[in-house]
């Protein structure tokens, strides 16, 4: 019932690629898009944590979603990019992707829920927009792992 | 009515009016006869009374009522001031007390009637009362009493709209009005002696005279009832189209007007307005002598409370965020002129070199500048911490049976805000420790010829980048062999171990966790009473502890803390690619050494510098550092200190020393002990902050 809440009004997605895959952030936890740049590595942290970055002064953790998603490294192009999400309430993030697409914009009824085991994936559901799938990322909930661990 | 708005507002001043009265009743207690300190206590316990009733908190209102009562009556002689009674008063400081922090936490004062309280005063009031005067009546009844007394005697002198000197337009506009056949009223309005905000209910007389007409003259000027400088009363003339009833309901209707006189009014002779102004002036003074004492001297009396301004934290740290980012642009410069420097050697060059490096230097005395003075909007004075330790250290002193006083000096040493939110709990067990262990009971005190009066010293100076803050008693010391048996007996060391100590080693014993949790030590020689908190607390904030003793002399306890925790001087090197800081204050020297100068101890590695022998640590190894393709024959080493402890880092470069902007690393993200935080480079990257306390 919540979740049919929350979709009832169509909403914007970043679509962020992982190799062949697509998957769509939620833009108001966007902050910033930002270039690539040097990652400050921290020793001794979780394996999906390159480092931190200096973000205007502010020293921010970035994560690297391939990793986070078992998916093994990849090396950095220009395509690649990082996005600060700021959560409700919360710290500043980055998360490393591989290339940024575009911004669509998905009604409830072109997504399809998560099933059981993509929630495992920490997804909200499969948008639909034109002839292509994307993975919509339940940004919430990774973050609130991140605190919990 | 709504006053949450105002909570905030009643809980600081409450602090403030019940920190006073302790100071004061400490100091009638010392000088019982002391009539300044009682007039204060009788003022800060009448406002105390006033607020309370105003935020509708009946049942603080009514304790400090019979506070303020009992310091009435001392106020008038009526009473004198005895030990029972500061007891009492204390208890009373207490309730009210724990009132604020229910109205803190709940914004409700509780349910605690405090009624044992109130029957102590009462009773002082009526045992001690009675004995000088033939029972004089109580302060309040003697009020009502004056009150009719006013209104039946309403003679002239109580319709003060009569003496209002008025101007010649003023005449022409009231004759003005009266030709259009609009009624004049004088009216002079009483407000009720225990209102907090007169202004705000001049202010709501005057809004609703505008209703209904026009106010011509008030005395004293509207300028000055909006600055509530006025007594209880004040005047004024309307002209209004209503009839007089409708004009009095509306004015007596504002909540807080005790009294409202009016009538019709003619402008009087000219002569007349004169003498009966002078009249007033003698008649109302004696009238208004009471109420005058208090607003008077509550003028006086606010100058002489600290002028303090209350910033949100939340806006000092935006500030203290672009301070640093002008230190990090700062550091920018610095490397760009390093870099031009060693490639340009042309003439031409020079002089812009020259005018780019005056620029770099004005830039580093702004920064310099601007980062002392936000400092210095964070600091607050240490006063604000260690104010609450001489009523403790009266209430251990009769809970304990123990003579003692507590001297302090240097309470106007500021501190950053972050460390004085932390330190006054372990100051706290500090004295308490000195109170409870470090004295010696009165009678042993005098039996061995010492002052039957133990003392406490507290204090606090600034030294350097540091503040010291000693906590020092004359008690019976510290008896190293004592600390000794007590640690071999509860198995924190051997009785090897326990010959090896330097006398200083045994008392830093006294830090370790367990020794406070057990049993008593107090029958050791009375320390170690949750001395580990004190410490851990305190190394968290920066800082270090340091006892010194003398078996029968005394002890001394020395916590040394940093000015600020934001911005500090640190040590860059470079371990293979990347770039470390390592704060300045922990290190002791810096040393090449040859490799083949590694010595193993029980499979670590040391070296033997100068007769010491150290531990040393490689931070590569420690930080997770891709292995060196070839081993070196030099290594450099820092060497760092933790008290008297020393390690050796080995690192690969030095870079120099530099001052680096402490930042936080981050949520989410799992920071290893070794890393404090992480500071911004001048080339915009990151180094990590090495935590050098956590190796060694």
């Amino acid at each position: 019932m919540d979740e049919n809440e929350i979709l009832t009004e169509p909403k914007q997605y970043i679509v962020v690629k992982l190799d062949q895959e697509q998957y769509g952030i939620d833009i108001s936890f966007i902050d910033n898009i930002v270039r690539m740049q040097r990652i400050t590595r921290v020793p001794k942290v979780q394996s999906f944590f390159p480092g931190v970055i200096n973000l205007r002064g502010e020293i921010i953790p970035v994560m690297s979603l391939r990793n986070r998603f078992g998916l093994e490294d990849k090396e950095y192009t220009n395509a690649t990019r990082m996005i600060i999400l700021k959560p409700e309430n919360g710290a500043k993030i980055g998360v490393l992707v591989d290339e940024v697409r575009e911004v669509v914009t998905l009604g409830e009824d072109s997504i399809e829920k998560a099933t059981r085991d993509e929630q495992g994936m920490n997804l909200l559901g499969i948008g639909k927009y034109k002839d292509t799938l994307i993975s919509l990322l339940n940004i919430q909930e990774i973050i609130q792992e991140l605190d919990n661990a | 009515m709504d006053l949450s708005q105002y909570l905030e507002m009643f809980i600081d001043e409450t602090k403030e009016h019940l920190q006073n009265l302790n100071d004061q009743v400490l100091v009638l207690e010392a000088e019982p006869d002391n009539i300044d300190t009682i007039n204060e206590i009788f003022r800060a316990a009448h406002s105390l009374k006033g607020m309370a009733g105003t935020m509708g908190f009946k049942r603080m209102q009514r304790l400090t009522h019979d506070m303020e009562n009992v310091f009435s009556k001392i106020r008038e002689g009526k009473m004198s001031v005895t030990p029972d009674l500061v007891d009492i008063v204390f208890k009373c400081l207490d309730a009210i007390e724990e009132y604020l922090d229910c109205i803190i936490n709940t914004s409700d004062e509780g349910e605690n009637d405090n009624e044992e309280i109130i029957r102590m005063l009462n009773a002082c009031l009526e045992s001690d009362g009675a004995a000088p005067a033939e029972k004089p009546a109580e302060p309040e009844k003697a009020e009502q009493a004056e009150a009719p007394a006013q209104t039946s005697g309403a003679g002239d002198d109580k319709k003060k709209f009569l003496h209002i000197e008025i101007a010649d337009f003023e005449k022409n506009a009231i004759s003005e009005a009266k030709a259009k056949n609009l009624n004049v009223y004088g009216a002079t309005v009483y407000v009720d002696e225990n209102c907090i905000l007169k202004a705000a209910r001049a202010f709501l007389v005057f809004k609703g005279i505008e209703g209904i007409g026009e106010v011509i003259k008030s005395v004293p000027g509207v300028q000055d009832i909006e600055d509530e400088r006025f007594d209880l009363d004040f005047s004024m003339l309307i002209i209004s189209d209503k009839d007089i009833e409708q004009v009095k309901k509306v004015i007596a209707d504002v909540s807080e007007i005790k009294e409202v006189v009016i009538e019709n009014y003619e402008v009087p002779a000219d002569a007349e307005v004169v003498s009966s102004v002078r009249e007033t002036d003698n008649k109302s003074q004696k009238k208004k002598e009471d109420t005058k004492k208090t607003s008077t001297t509550k003028a006086n009396a606010k100058p002489v409370a600290n002028r303090s301004v209350r910033v949100d934290i939340e806006k000092l740290d935006v500030l203290m965020n672009l301070v640093s980012e002008l230190i990090i642009a700062k550091n920018g410069l610095v490397s760009v002129s390093n870099s031009n420097r060693s490639d340009d050697n042309r003439a031409d060059n020079k002089a812009a070199t020259q005018s780019f490096n005056e620029q770099i230097e004005y830039l580093e005395r702004v920064t310099t500048n601007l980062h002392e003075s936000v400092m210095k909007v964070r600091m607050v004075p240490i006063e604000s911490v260690v104010s609450r330790f001489p009523r403790m250290i009266r209430d251990l002193s009769k809970k304990l049976g123990k003579e003692m006083e507590l001297i302090m000096t240097g309470e106007e040493t500021e501190l950053d805000r972050t460390v004085i939110d932390e330190i006054g709990d372990p100051l706290m067990h500090m004295l308490r420790n000195s109170a409870d262990h470090g004295l010696e009971s009165t009678i042993d005190r005098l039996k061995i010829g010492k002052p039957q009066v133990g003392t406490i010293q507290l204090n606090a100076y600034q030294d350097g980048n540091n503040v010291t803050i000693e906590v020092i008693d004359d008690g019976g010391g510290i008896d190293v062999e004592k600390v000794k048996q007590s640690a071999i007996k509860k198995g924190h060391i051997t009785e090897e171990q326990a010959e090896m100590l330097s006398e200083k080693e045994a008392i830093d014993l006294l830090f370790r966790p367990a020794f406070s949790t057990a049993e008593k030590i107090s029958d050791v020689s009375g320390r170690g009473v949750g001395l580990d908190v004190v410490k851990n607390k305190i190394e968290g904030l920066g800082g270090d502890v340091e006892v010194s003793t003398k078996l029968g002399e005394g002890t001394k306890f020395t916590v040394r803390l940093p000015l600020t925790l934001a911005i500090i001087q640190a040590l860059m090197v470079e371990i293979r690619e990347e770039k470390y800081a390592i704060p300045l204050n922990s290190i002791v020297t810096i040393e090449d050494i040859l490799v083949s100068d590694i010595k193993y101890v029980q499979q670590k590695e040391v070296i033997n510098l100068r007769g010491t022998v150290i531990p040393i640590v490689r931070l590569d190894e420690v930080l997770d550092c891709p292995p060196r393709d070839e081993d070196e024959e030099n290594l450099v080493v820092v060497i760092v200190k933790k008290g008297d402890k020393q390690t050796g880092l080995v690192i690969d470069n030095l870079l120099g020393q530099q001052e680096i902007v402490i930042k936080p690393l981050g949520k989410y993200i799992n920071i290893p002990k070794i890393i404090s935080g992480a500071t911004i480079l001048g080339d915009g990257g990151v180094a990590l902050i090495i935590d050098s306390n956590s190796l060694v």
